[in-house]
């Protein structure tokens, strides 16, 4: 189990829900940043992933390295958070 | 070895199409799982504003009707799984399907899996993908507040996404390949109200995408009325010309596609393997509209019960 996630998200993206769907229906927490009402945080978004592109899940694991899984792609997010 | 699970309908997507037709067999008490591998809502999940869905007078976000049509469909049982359908065998009585979560089998199937947007297939392109060109303006918009932007393409969604991009952007070059645009006669009167930050070019192809380090700066085309080559410098590029059907998955399973990979049906939206159905923008003479996507997939519901009601005896 990862120590924690985060999902940098917007108000309007599809798949930023599909996301959070995923994750909650496989029993995970995490914390979401909208970058919409927080668009302070757009340029950790674009650090992390280097990319301009929602959903970005950051998948802290339990020795602090960090995963990084840019847009809705389960084959991608299902071993990241295992 | 375990024996594959069996249902009465497997639908392949949850789009509006098959979110119809699961409402609709879920109520006949006919057994409905649907497998998506994207979003649920498909292209309308992530479309900015829908204004032409009947019954919403004021119209509505499409990820909201998109949750609409989803609370619906499970209101009366449907089994929405997240995961993707990679073959169709027909196995005669049922038909087999490969899905991310193994082998299960159905006694029909529904295939809606809609459309996703074209690339352009030009220099740069696939090169700065999500990272100055996009395809998705309501999940990557947010990232060009006071930008410049470019958006190729000059149908309803063009210009539908080219409005919604105007909150965030500082100027929009919308680039259009013919001498008119498609779009419907009311957004095209809308995207006007929008006049000081949108600038509509016609007769312009798109060349390439050129950037700087690893970030987009400007897009080349060519001006077809006088040859001559057009620079625009932009931040970003969003790209909506057009829908390609996803059936990709459907190559070696017999199902007769036209030309431009679309799935023929019948009348009855059967397909050319017996049992296996399709609707919405998949199919071959689709009008690729939200509201006849959830009319033929009513429509695939009925005929799925139709075809059942033998099979059951």
């Amino acid at each position: 189990m990862p120590k924690n996630i985060t999902v940098f998200t917007t108000n309007t993206c599809g798949y930023c829900l599909m996301v959070k769907k995923w994750l909650s229906a496989k029993g995970h927490t995490y914390e979401e940043v909208n970058l919409d009402t927080n668009p302070v945080r757009q340029q950790e978004a674009i650090a992390l992933s280097g990319q301009l592109s929602v959903p970005i899940t950051v998948i802290t694991k339990q020795d602090d390295s960090k995963e990084v899984v840019i847009g809705y792609n389960p084959a991608k997010l299902a071993p990241a958070v295992a | 070895m375990t024996k594959a699970e069996l249902h009465d309908v497997v639908m392949v997507g949850a789009g509006p199409a098959a979110l119809a037709a699961a409402l609709y067999t879920t109520r006949e008490d006919i057994d409905t799982v649907l497998y998506e591998k994207g979003v649920i809502g498909g292209l309308a999940a992530i479309t900015d504003w829908v204004d032409n869905y009947p019954g919403f007078p004021d119209g509505l976000a499409g990820l909201d009707l998109s949750e609409k049509l989803q609370k619906q469909a499970e209101r009366f049982g449907a089994d929405i799984r997240l995961g993707a359908v990679l073959k169709i065998t027909d196995k005669g009585e049922v038909k087999e399907l490969e899905t991310t979560d193994g082998l299960i089998q159905a006694k029909t199937v529904l295939i809606a899996t809609g459309s996703d947007y074209k690339k352009l297939g030009i220099p740069g392109e696939e090169e700065y993908y999500a990272r100055g060109v996009h395809y998705c303006a309501t999940c990557d918009g947010a990232f060009y507040r006071e930008k410049r932007l470019v958006v190729v393409g000059g149908g309803n969604s063009a210009v539908q996404e080219t409005i919604f991009l105007t909150r965030f952007a500082s100027h929009i070059d919308l680039l259009v390949r013919g001498d008119t645009l498609r779009a419907s006669e009311v957004l095209q009167q809308e995207l006007k109200k929008y006049s000081d930050k949108v600038a509509v070019h016609f007769n312009t192809t798109t060349q390439k995408i050129v950037g700087k380090d690893n970030k987009v700066t400007g897009v080349q085309g060519v001006s077809t009325k006088n040859g001559k080559n057009v620079n625009f410098e932009t931040d970003g590029v969003f790209v909506f010309i057009g829908l390609l059907p996803n059936t990709s998955f459907l190559e070696g399973s017999g199902i007769a596609l036209d030309d431009i990979g679309m799935i023929r049906t019948g009348d009855n939206l059967e397909t050319s393997m017996p049992g296996v159905f399709a609707a919405g923008d998949v199919r071959s003479g689709a009008t690729m509209q939200i509201a006849s996507a959830t009319g033929e997939g009513a429509t695939a519901a009925l005929m799925i019960r139709k075809y059942l009601e033998p099979h059951t005896h």
